[in-house]
């Protein structure tokens, strides 16, 4: 049994499902000097000036060893799901659950990372004047970290049976499912263990986190969806999907 | 009427040297740094915000004219004072207490540059206490929140509350912006106005401060 597997305290044992979950000291994951530059409001379409362009690159380049992403999962049976809330391990989660996770009969409560570094760095740049930099070191950031969720379900793989698939991934803040939410998600997985704390806030730490949960179940109930962009109202958003 | 037309290339194209060495030139050549402003400077800022209202350019492109810009205000900025011509104004700009998010306050900080105004950054998780002294000490005229999260952006109303009871609300102009703030929000909790971003602000700051 790996060394890493968490345990957390707070939570009863009775339904979570061994393997419990996995904590993932080290990540890995592909950046590309294409998804900083969306990340910095280019649409796909578009053409970068060659300086800016240059310039991401040279930064990302710089910036790769100030990444640290790790992440980390609980695993949970559920024992009771209506359209507007979800039971799982004694806690319940209010949202848009029908919407989301239609199907699932296991949930994953996941924290992912990209680290402090990042944000470090980025802000020394524009302390500096460098508000260039300051933000493309602080889109990389963004988008390690959604590269650090990526990266943690293709872990989350392992854990689907023969058939099954994953509803989309649904986090607090967004459609429906109120940021308060991260006060029970903190409870149901050991974000410290990847060094993810929960300001009261409700933001968390490193800025470059993500917390969620995702449903895994029989595929032919869970595997169809659209973008969860489709849902958001924020329909001026550079990264709409 | 002098020739600008080298340092507007230069602003345009976001070449800070280049947009310097032009300002350099002129002032040289004896152009009234009023006048440069008015005539290459602003038009030129003007003509990025439009390229980007017309998405043509993108946020990258609007901080490295605004870093040309910012690079020719420093040279400027001693002549005015000579002239007795009054600094432009100031905004003291943070991010609320609670809120830990830097990178678009930065962003409208460099644009205010840009456009000529005086930025004191107090950095992030400001308390309304840290805005007041810095308005009393640099005697700022304009105010600027920001806010990430639906969750910390109570914490703009409360701040305009303790500059109501610090008696200086009536002295400043308060501007807010982020992701989460409407202009719906900015008139619920009493601001002046709402920057929807970056660009916006320099406009919105323009008009607050009168110019
Ligand atoms: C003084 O006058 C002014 C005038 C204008 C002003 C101003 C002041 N201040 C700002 N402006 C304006 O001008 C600036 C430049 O144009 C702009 O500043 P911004 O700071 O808005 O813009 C930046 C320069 C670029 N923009 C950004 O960096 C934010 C972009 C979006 C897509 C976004 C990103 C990239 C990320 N996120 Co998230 N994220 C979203 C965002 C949706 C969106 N389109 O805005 C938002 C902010 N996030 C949200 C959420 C929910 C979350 N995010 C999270 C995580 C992340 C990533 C890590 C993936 C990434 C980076 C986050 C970060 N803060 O560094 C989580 C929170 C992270 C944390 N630390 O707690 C999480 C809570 C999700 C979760 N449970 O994990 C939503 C907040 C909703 C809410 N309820 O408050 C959100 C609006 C998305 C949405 N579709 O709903 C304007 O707002």
């Amino acid at each position: 049994m790996s060394p890493a597997r968490n345990d957390p305290k707070h939570v009863t044992g009775a339904d979570r499902i061994p393997p419990a979950g996995e904590t993932l000291p080290r990540l890995t994951i592909a950046l590309q000097v294409a998804d900083i530059l969306r990340s910095l409001g280019y649409p796909r379409e578009a053409t970068p000036p060659a300086r800016v362009v240059r310039s991401t690159e040279k930064i990302l380049a710089e910036a790769r060893p100030w990444l640290q992403p790790r992440g980390t999962y609980s695993l949970y049976a559920v024992t009771r799901q209506t359209a507007h809330s979800l039971e799982i391990g004694g806690a319940t989660i209010a949202g848009n659950i029908g919407e989301f996770l239609h199907g699932a009969d296991r949930i994953a409560v996941f924290m992912v990372t990209a680290g402090s570094e990042i944000t470090r760095r980025a802000e020394a740049c524009s302390r500096a004047g460098d508000a260039f930099a300051g933000l493309a070191l602080d889109a990389i950031g963004s988008w390690a970290a959604e590269a650090a969720a990526e990266a943690l379900m293709e872990q989350l793989n392992s854990q689907l049976r023969p058939g099954e698939s994953f509803t989309m991934r649904y986090s607090p803040g967004y459609c429906g499912m109120n940021l308060r939410q991260q006060r029970t998600l903190f409870k149901l997985a050991p974000a410290k263990s990847v060094g993810i704390s929960l300001l009261p806030s409700l933001l968390m730490q490193p800025l470059k986190s993500i917390s969620g949960i995702v449903g895994l179940g029989p595929r032919e109930i869970v595997g169809i969806h659209l973008s969860p962009c489709e849902r958001c109202p924020q329909v001026g958003c550079h990264m709409r999907r | 009427m002098a020739d600008f037309s080298q340092l507007r290339e230069a602003v345009l194209t976001g070449n800070a040297p280049a947009a310097v060495a032009a300002a350099r030139q002129a002032l040289d050549a004896g152009v009234d740094p009023v006048e440069l402003v008015n005539q290459a400077i602003s038009p030129a800022m003007e003509e990025v915000g439009r390229l980007y209202e017309a998405g043509e350019y993108f946020v990258p492109e609007l901080l490295l004219a605004a870093r040309a810009t910012k690079e020719v205000f420093q040279l400027i900025r001693p002549l005015l004072a000579q002239k007795d011509i009054p600094p432009a104004a100031r905004v003291v700009l943070g991010t609320v207490q609670g809120d830990l998010h830097d990178i678009g306050k930065n962003l409208v900080g460099a644009m205010l540059e840009g456009g000529g105004f005086e930025v004191i950054d107090l950095g992030v998780n400001v308390p309304p206490e840290k805005f007041i002294l810095a308005v009393e000490e640099k005697q700022a005229q304009i105010v600027g929140l920001s806010a990430l999260l639906t969750t910390t952006m109570p914490a703009m109303k409360k701040t305009l509350d303790v500059f109501r009871t610090a008696g200086i609300r009536g002295r400043i102009k308060v501007m807010i912006g982020g992701a989460p703030i409407t202009q719906s929000y900015a008139d619920s909790i009493g601001a002046d106005a709402y920057g929807e971003n970056a660009a916006a602000a320099v406009a919105i700051a323009r008009k607050l401060a009168g110019r």
